[in-house]
């Protein structure tokens, strides 16, 4: 593969930006995280969030960004609001995006968000104005190719304002990294709802961070369901400010041959009241693995605070694995309920003997097995008419899935 | 003469995780169209291990014999192919499904016993049907498959799964267990409306309780893995006013394992 190490120095990124007609803000922002991406080196498995997926040997710089990456936006926004080009939007909604890009995110912060940060060259701005509630959900599709893409998303939902946002991924077969950044404010008493659809063709590498940032009685529900993809690593964090916030985050896998699926949650209880749940749910097949590291902050300033996180695997052939790794941090005593449950294990064998009984076959009855083991987390997909899309989506790739 | 729904021949069964734990010891027994069979004896003497077995069951391998189904040889068989070919299991512990709704299951079990698409109208008929044979409600239906249901209700809803699926060989495994006189009541008469002159039914109880609703043509005695003693009605009569033991003593039978058989 052609290297392209050049593409990564700090020369280059701001070079490209100014060649852009960025404005100067941005072009600094660039330099300073290409250089951040340049001093950092590849997180190790010593690191907690990183251990079960090893990087060590991934060389960023030796995939190409793919320069007519752009990611498509349907949908329209409530009156007033955006929903569409990022670059577009630096120029009509040049102040939404400098004073909150890079806020909840910032591109210094690791590897893969500084390239992120350095290298973006579209993505998504949706931007919800004050009080007013989009009539029908925004889809962003992310098309890659080959080479690396680095999607950008910013939503920025502004006091009671109400959004919600499907993005769906695919890729073709090629070789295809993808460095991620999802950054979502959500103000006073929004709604912001982000589904993700991930379908990956089989040789592309995911490392997607998506925080939110949650002020006073918003809600952000987030809903991740990954089928494709070699190495999958979403990092979700809800980052819970506000004084009675709430945020769910729920994430379905089906794995199968070599897939690798890493799921990291935060969910940082800082506002008194708040609450955040965590539903995590794979079957695995063939010789796929799922991990999960899930930790749940709990501040001195939560008070009143509840939260609980979940994580259940199902193994579907004695060469899948999972490991998962719930942690709890409690600073204040006075949580109201704070809970954790992970559990990895086969499918029970009463209930596979009993669908197996009623004339169901041994793969039948493990894709009914799974779909119910599912429903907990689907059946709270804030996304109707899609759900019953997923579900088949599901079932499809349990049809084929290697199971033993 | 008719051909037999089912014909054990020597039947012998072992766990399938422990070899060595012999629990059907020999068994004879065969069922023809028509018939009702009641198979008796106190816990722990294999009956549900010889219902799981002729439904198939992993769990349990057969060490020795044969099980014949309408003349062929189903010993090998997994259980899905056998219940496609008209064997049911009335579970007496019936698995909680959680997540997958009793229309769901029904909906693909009526279809891999037909081998073909069963039309959702064509479908809902039949289970409205069905549900009315038994006087049962809709509810159960939306409901998750034996998820937090009652004993009662768990019992119901394998009447109401054998009732859709309407198998040739019902084993109803202490299908009376666990309910009060009315739902004893309704489960029975919901087996005998589902009753076909060509099906074989083996009913498994420890009681007579359930006889005097589905009345059997033969009873056996279960008693350590072998059937010690066959009759008509009049067996269960004597079961229900003596017990096990003046039989099992005039059998010249004593336990070889008396604690174990007192655990249910
Ligand atoms: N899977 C199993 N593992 C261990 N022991 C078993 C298993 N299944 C049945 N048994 C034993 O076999 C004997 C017969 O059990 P079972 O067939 O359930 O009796 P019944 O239905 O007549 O009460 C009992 O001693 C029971 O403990
Ligand atoms: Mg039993």
């Amino acid at each position: 593969m052609a290297t392209s190490t050049a593409t990564y120095s700090e020369t280059a990124a701001s070079e490209a930006a100014r060649g852009r007609g960025e404005p100067a803000w941005l072009v600094d922002a660039r330099a300073e995280a290409a250089r951040a991406f340049v001093a950092t080196s590849m997180p190790s498995p010593a690191l907690r969030p990183w251990k079960y997926t090893d990087v060590t040997a991934l060389d960023v710089e030796s995939f190409t960004p793919d320069a007519a990456f752009t990611p498509r936006v349907t949908g329209t926004a409530a009156a007033g609001g955006f929903a569409g080009s990022l670059v577009a939007a630096l120029a009509s909604h040049g102040e939404v995006v400098r004073e909150h890009l890079g806020s909840v995110v910032p591109g210094t912060e690791g590897k893969f968000t500084a390239a992120n940060a350095a290298q973006w060259r579209e993505g998504v701005l949706v931007h919800a104005p004050r009080g007013q509630a989009f009539a029908a959900p925004v889809t962003v599709t992310v098309e890659g190719r080959e080479g690396a893409i680095f999607p950008r998303i910013l939503v920025v939902a502004e006091p009671a304002s109400e959004v919600s946002i499907i993005l769906r991924t695919s890729s073709p077969a090629a070789a295809l990294l993808v460095a991620g950044v999802i950054e979502v404010v959500a103000q006073a008493d929004s709604r912001v709802r982000l589904l993700i659809d991930t379908r990956w063709g089989a040789d592309t590498r995911e490392f997607t961070t998506l925080r939110a940032k949650i002020g006073r009685g918003a809600d952000v529900q987030v809903g991740s369901i990954v089928l494709g993809g070699h190495i999958v690593k979403q990092t979700v964090e809800a980052l819970m400010e506000g004084e009675g916030s709430t945020s769910t985050i729920r994430g379905v896998a089906v794995g199968d041959t070599e897939q690798h699926f890493d799921f990291v949650t935060l969910q940082e209880l800082i506002g008194k009241k708040s609450s955040s749940e965590v539903e995590i749910k794979t079957a695995l097949a063939g010789a796929s693995r799922s991990v999960y590291y899930g930790v749940t902050r709990v501040e001195p300033t939560a008070i009143g605070a509840s939260a609980n996180q979940e994580n259940r695997n199902l193994l579907l052939s004695p060469r899948a694995k999972a490991d998962a790794d719930p942690v709890l941090e409690i600073l204040t005593n006075e949580v109201i309920r704070c809970g954790h449950g992970a559990t990895v294990g086969p499918v029970d064998q009463d209930a596979l003997f009993y669908l197996r009984s009623r004339g169901l076959d041994m793969r039948q009855s493990l894709v009914l097995l799974v779909t119910g083991f599912f429903q907990s987390v689907i059946s709270g997909l804030d996304a109707p008419g899609l759900v019953e899309e997923l579900e088949s989506a599901l079932r499809e790739k349990l049809a084929t899935a290697e199971l033993e | 003469m008719t051909q037999p729904i089912l014909e054990l021949r020597g039947l012998k069964v072992s766990i399938a995780e422990k070899p060595d734990i012999h629990i059907v010891k020999g068994i004879d027994l065969t069922i023809r169209p028509g018939e009702i069979h009641a198979l008796m004896g106190p816990n722990g003497s294999g009956k549900s291990t010889l219902a799981s077995t002729i439904a198939g069951s992993p769990m349990y391998v057969v060490d020795e014999g044969q099980i014949i189904y309408q003349g062929t040889d189903i010993t090998a068989m997994s259980a899905d192919e056998r219940a496609r070919k008209g064997i049911f299991l009335s579970f007496q512990y019936p698995t909680p499904i959680p997540g997958v709704t009793m229309v769901n299951l029904m909906r693909e079990s009526l279809k891999a016993r037909r081998g073909a698409e069963v039309p959702a109208r064509e479908f809902l008929a039949e289970l409205r049907a069905t549900l009315n044979k038994l006087k049962m409600s809709e509810d159960m239906a939306r409901r998750y498959v034996n998820d937090g249901f009652s004993g009662g209700e768990k019992k119901r809803a394998e009447i109401l799964q054998m009732g859709l699926l309407k198998p040739d060989l019902a084993i109803l495994d202490e299908t009376d267990s666990g309910l009060d006189v009315d739902a004893l009541r309704t489960v029975s008469e919901g087996v005998n409306a589902l009753r076909r002159p060509d099906m074989g039914i083996l009913i498994i109880t420890h009681y007579e309780r359930i006889l005097n609703y589905i009345e059997p043509d033969f009873v056996h005695i279960l008693f350590e893995g072998r059937i010690v003693k066959s009759g008509g009605f009049d067996l269960a009569k004597r079961i229900e006013h003596e017990g096990y033991d003046p039989i099992l003593k005039e059998l010249g039978i004593t336990s070889t394992k008396v604690a174990e058989g007192a655990a249910r």
